[in-house]
């Protein structure tokens, strides 16, 4: 099995591509635009030099040659979202060439403008412009994936490097797109225009299985329809579109310099890649860790400003399983919290000195998402610091034995789960602060 | 009266704007069908305004506009019917420039549909030319030279060559017509034929009035990514002068006229631009043409028609119903152009030529300073003649005007004298930028006449 895939993912540019227009997600239709990206007549594009250098840091990124220089085109096809009934994309010479990002090799990368947004009420079809003319790069693979899951995975990989580039925010599904093309041993079959993620994997997986029943016969172009979670016959090679691109001469050559392409990789910081296997070797974390603390930028420099104080195995634990198991249970993203590293350093630090157990960390953790505190003072001020060896934990313990003589006695009868239940009760009973090991010693020694 | 004595007599106050005003606007529309609209109430509304102020380069000259140059809130469609009540909601950069100068827009000039002819009749509204009505003005800006030589007012016509849009219908009318160097007048808000090529331009009665409107709309504009950071070379003088030779190969009684101007010249030889130019031109402006023209689908402006059917039949129906046969044929010949299987052969070759024709120019150019040869190789034809010719005809028509509109030099067409009392135009090439040499040697021409 062979697949290739096309993405296309938008520039996080304040504004758009070939005018002044904003970029921000706009409830209102058609309020975010201007004469250029409605294509009225006489308007003209002017290039965005932002967007085309965040084109330039995603092609080093993923190690491609830059073209010295380069220029747009226009492509022609009619559609009613596409104001002018072409695009201005980049034709025979892109941006970068022959890149790689692990074992796939990347064919192309080039900057363009997104169309409009067809929005389909009853038999009625409302265009909003808003969208046209953000910025798109065009990410073109060879077809080196082996399976939809190579694939699936390799473009996590992707966003994860766009998002450490500054360059892609996962405002919504719709920021990313892709046309994939599959061959298992009939012909090539693209499957154009699937939106996010797990659509991408689901149609490359509809589309094997499909494939294996009925190999392709020639060269078709499929669309993807995620409702009925099936690919669709839309055209067939003999009547592929032909979209006669001419060079846009509205917007005059580019010259791409070394000087550039210097400045632009200065930018460019440790690649999530280079993070993990450093994280390895640096920290000695397992690999399953640090490449969940890799994949997302805050994540990492959270991670290795507390790593700097508190042991990093503990760090990589509370970060990768407490902390991203609470901000996926509140459906918050690191970005949109304020935890401050300190914080959590002086709660990881109680944590190690035994001040507080895992019950009582976790709660202060909870709490951190929501406000800024110290975790110290707020465990001196709540009296929450762990009971341990005290007289108060051992008449704790006297009161659970007294209370619970049946447990008590399947216990002493050899049943080891049996303690667990007891050590929970003195927990209940100190409102989560009995040292957990503790409570146990106590526990066993009385009975 | 030139327009820099009209302009001080405004300022002097000897001279009435709004009188000015109100009598061209009567000329206008009396004129052989010259105008696509007429901007009455708005242009005395400004005559008013500048005959309190005084103000500006162009204080209170009365201006026209082409049809494809965009003003704000006021029909602008290109000469075509798809565009039929269009108002654009902004100005065009030259437009802001000229009003801010004081400058009062009468109208908007009849042209062909879109730039695509060069007789003015690929339109509804048929510009006549003053001369001789049975004639036409040329075109593609035909309703600008035409009232150049109708109007008795001082006045400057603003105008537009893809090809020679400028010079013909200056040639054919007898006027003075300017084409800048590419880039040196800001596209932004002209209504795009072929965008490699377009340039806006002037047209007057005299070389000076020409010239004061273009430095009023030279430089550079942000809005317009392919205008030019340099203004015009301020060297004037003209050292050397050459006839271009295969300009010669026409009418005999024009070639004799255009020598007789210059009995002393050298003669170079161009033969590139004779053999390629034409093709070239049209391959390349067609191509962009069909591209720019794909805009017009009855949806968001223009033209349309009760919703029906599909989207592909919806435009479909539109399109075929407002754009004329010839912008039909130049889409249809423009799209062939540049398919794949074609465009490597006809799109991508004549970009090729073009840069090949270009190189023959500066060869020139390390010699001479100005190239001269006739503007047209015929005078003004009448419609009934233009009725005979094919398409292709047609086209070859243009045969004297794409080289320097292909290489994107500045060129001007003037008055070099008369056949069947029909005027014949001169014209003069410089370099790049060396516009100012133009002037030098156009004044002269004048001077001699």
């Amino acid at each position: 099995m062979k697949i290739g895939l096309e993405i296309h993912v938008q520039l996080n540019t304040k504004s758009k591509v070939f005018c002044n227009c904003p970029t921000a997600v706009n409830e209102n239709p058609n309020t975010n635009i201007c004469p250029t990206c409605i294509g009225l007549p006489g308007a003209k594009p002017v290039l965005n030099q932002l967007a085309l250098e965040k084109a330039v840091k995603a092609a080093l990124a993923l190690n491609c040659k830059i073209s010295p220089e380069t220029f747009f085109s226009r492509k022609s096809y009619f559609y009613p979202d596409l104001a002018k009934n072409f695009q201005i994309t980049q034709y025979e010479i892109p941006i970068g060439t022959q890149g790689k990002l692990e074992n796939i090799r990347i064919k192309r990368l080039h900057l363009e403008e997104d169309p409009g947004a067809l929005i389909h009420k009853g038999s009625i079809t409302l265009i909003d412009y808003n969208r046209s003319g953000i910025p798109l790069i065009e990410i073109v693979t060879e077809p080196d994936f082996k399976s939809p899951n190579e694939a699936r995975l390799f473009l996590r990989k992707l966003i994860t490097i766009l998002e450490y580039l500054d360059i892609y925010e996962r405002k919504s599904e719709a920021a990313m797109k892709a046309d994939a093309n599959i061959s298992t041993t009939g012909e090539k079959v693209e499957i154009k225009n699937i939106t996010g993620l797990k659509e991408i994997e689901r149609a490359l997986e509809y589309e094997a299985s499909r494939q294996e029943e009925e190999p392709a016969k020639i060269q078709e172009t499929r669309g993807w329809n995620p409702e009925k979670g099936i690919t669709f016959l839309q055209r067939t090679k003999e009547s592929e579109s032909d979209y006669g691109y001419v060079f846009d001469s509205d917007l005059p050559l580019i010259e791409i310099t070394q000087k550039q392409i210097k400045e632009i990789k200065k930018t460019i910081p440790e690649l999530s890649l280079d993070k993990v296997e450093r994280f390895k070797k640096t920290y000695k974390l397992e690999n399953e860790d640090a490449e969940t603390l890799a994949s997302e930028k805050l994540l990492a420099e959270l991670f290795e400003k507390i790593a700097e104080k508190i042991n990093p195995i503990l760090a990589a634990r509370w970060l990768r399983r407490d902390l991203i198991n609470i901000l996926n249970y509140n459906k918050k993203s690191l970005k949109e919290i304020k935890l401050d590293a300190e914080h959590v350093i002086e709660l990881l630090t109680l944590l190690k000195e035994n001040k507080i157990n895992d019950a009582t960390a976790k709660e202060i953790l909870i709490k951190l998402i929501e406000t800024p505190f110290s975790p110290k003072k707020h465990v001196e001020k709540e009296g929450l610091e762990m009971l341990s060896s005290s007289e108060d934990l051992e008449k704790m313990c006297r009161e659970v034995i007294g209370k619970n003589g049946e447990v008590v006695e399947s216990y002493k009868s050899g049943k080891e789960e049996a303690m667990n239940f007891l050590v929970g009760q003195v927990m209940r009973l100190s409102k989560g602060k009995a040292n957990p090991k503790e409570t146990q010693k106590i526990l066993k020694k009385l009975i | 009266m030139n327009l820099t004595e009209y302009i001080q007599d405004v300022k002097s106050g000897r001279i009435s704007v709004v009188k000015t005003i109100s009598s061209i606007l009567n000329e206008a529309k009396s004129s052989p069908e010259h105008f696509r609209v007429i901007t009455k109430q708005y242009a005395l509304e400004r005559a008013e305004k500048i005959e309190k102020t005084k103000e500006g380069r162009l204080a209170g000259v009365p201006i026209s506009i082409k049809d494809c140059i965009c003003v704000k809130n006021i029909e602008s469609s290109a000469g075509s019917e798809i565009l039929q009540g269009y108002r654009p909601p902004f100005n065009a950069t030259v437009i802001d420039k000229l009003e801010k100068e004081g400058a009062i827009i009468i109208g908007k000039t009849s042209q062909d549909e879109f730039g695509f002819g060069s007789f003015s009749v690929n339109t509804k509204k048929i510009p006549k030319n003053p001369l001789d009505l049975t004639r036409s003005c040329g075109g593609s800006s035909g309703g600008a030279a035409g009232f150049t030589a109708f109007t008795s007012h001082p006045h400057l016509a603003i105008a537009e060559s893809t090809g020679g849009s400028i010079a013909n219908p200056a040639s054919f009318c007898g006027v003075v017509g300017l084409t800048p160097t590419y880039g040196l007048v800001s596209r932004y808000g002209l209504i795009d034929y072929a965008n490699s090529l377009d340039k806006i331009g002037t047209m007057a009665k005299t070389v000076k009035d020409a010239f004061l409107g273009l430095n009023v709309m030279a430089g550079h504009d942000e809005k317009d990514s392919t205008s030019l950071s340099q203004n015009i070379d301020k060297e004037k003088k003209v050292k050397s002068i050459a006839i271009i030779k295969e300009s010669l190969d026409i009418d005999k009684e024009i070639k004799d006229l255009i020598l007789s101007r210059f009995p002393k010249a050298d003669i170079i030889s161009l033969p590139n631009i004779k053999k390629y130019a034409i093709p070239s031109y049209y391959l390349i402006a067609l191509s962009e043409a069909s591209t720019n023209l794909s805009k017009y689908c009855g949806i968001r402006y223009g033209a349309s028609e009760n919703l029906k059917g599909s989207f592909d039949e919806y435009f479909t129906s539109v399109r075929s119903k407002y754009f004329s046969d010839e912008s039909k044929r130049r889409i249809i010949l423009g799209t062939f152009a540049r398919m794949s299987g074609f465009r490597d052969a006809f799109y991508l070759k004549a970009m090729k030529v073009r840069t090949l024709i270009i190189s023959d120019y500066q060869k020139a150019f390390k010699k001479y300073d100005i190239l001269i040869s006739p503007t047209m190789p015929i005078i003004a034809p009448k419609f009934e003649e233009i009725k005979k010719l094919t398409p292709l005809e047609n086209y070859m028509m243009d045969i004297l005007t794409v080289g320097p509109n292909l290489a994107g030099l500045p060129h001007m067409s003037l008055n070099a004298g008369f056949k069947d009392k029909m005027p014949v135009g001169i014209m003069l090439t410089s370099n790049y930028l060396q516009e100012n040499k133009l002037q030098f040697l156009g004044e002269k021409i004048e001077n001699r006449s």
